[in-house]
């Protein structure tokens, strides 16, 4: 138990130090891509790079939302049936996000 | 019933305001907040794979004034958090706890994070 406490600490930080520069270079195209019409944004993932790093993103915001929101609810929640709930509900919300994500980044370069 | 009586964070109605705590539960705020802008952003990803007739359509939102502004908002509650986060992991290694120091990294964080969504939005 203290072990598994010890490691969401550790993966909630190492997850925030991979996201930092991830973040920047997203927000950063975000900005570029608005600006798109459809056939700009996909010659944007016409790259490895964008794949790569959005790929990335996915996978380590998933983890780290994972792991803040149940924090929150650890810190607010008194009720154990509603945080078993809600738990259940932030592990399908953090689970599903990046999959679809990923599958639809797979169909836009296929 | 049986009730869980562990312990709970300070109830925020009648927590007196501070500019720590309020940057305090900002980073939550913002952190649950992003958690959305995750949603509006795989979103987006879906609607390309999608096929241009919906990427198009969220697209004409995302330009729209009220677009522009979730965005620059999503953006700047991303740029916070960031920052926070690492004012975050300063403490988690021992540094910046005396108050005079952590009242101005607050500020610090609070002036970088307009700063860079100012810079990424209109440069």
């Amino acid at each position: 138990m203290k072990n598994h406490a010890l490691n969401k600490w550790i993966i909630q930080r190492v997850s925030a130090v991979v996201l930092m520069p991830l973040l920047l270079f997203f927000l950063y195209s975000l900005v570029d891509l608005v600006n798109k019409d459809y056939t700009g944004a996909l010659d944007f993932f016409d790259n490895y790079l964008s794949i790569i790093i959005f790929t990335l993103f996915l996978i380590f915001a998933g983890l780290h939302l994972k792991l803040g929101l149940g924090e929150i609810i650890e810190d607010y929640i008194q009720d154990e049936r509603l945080k078993g709930v809600l738990n259940k509900i932030i592990m399908l919300y953090s689970a599903v996000l990046p999959v679809v994500g990923i599958i639809s980044l797979i169909i836009i370069i296929l | 019933m049986e009730k869980n009586s562990g312990p709970l964070s300070p109830h925020l109605q009648i927590y007196k305001w501070q500019f720590s705590s309020l940057l305090s539960i900002t980073h939550r705020l913002t952190g649950t907040i992003n958690t959305v802008g995750f949603f509006v952003i795989v979103l987006w990803i879906l609607f390309l794979a999608l096929g241009p007739e919906y990427y198009n359509f969220y697209q004409t939102f995302l330009r729209s004034f009220i677009g522009k502004f979730i965005l620059v908002g999503f953006t700047w509650s991303f740029v916070y958090h960031m920052f926070n986060g690492i004012r975050h992991l300063a403490w988690d290694f021992g540094y910046g706890y005396e108050i005079k120091t952590a009242n101005l990294s607050g500020i610090i964080v609070l002036f970088l994070s307009i700063l860079t969504t100012f810079f990424i939005w209109i440069i």
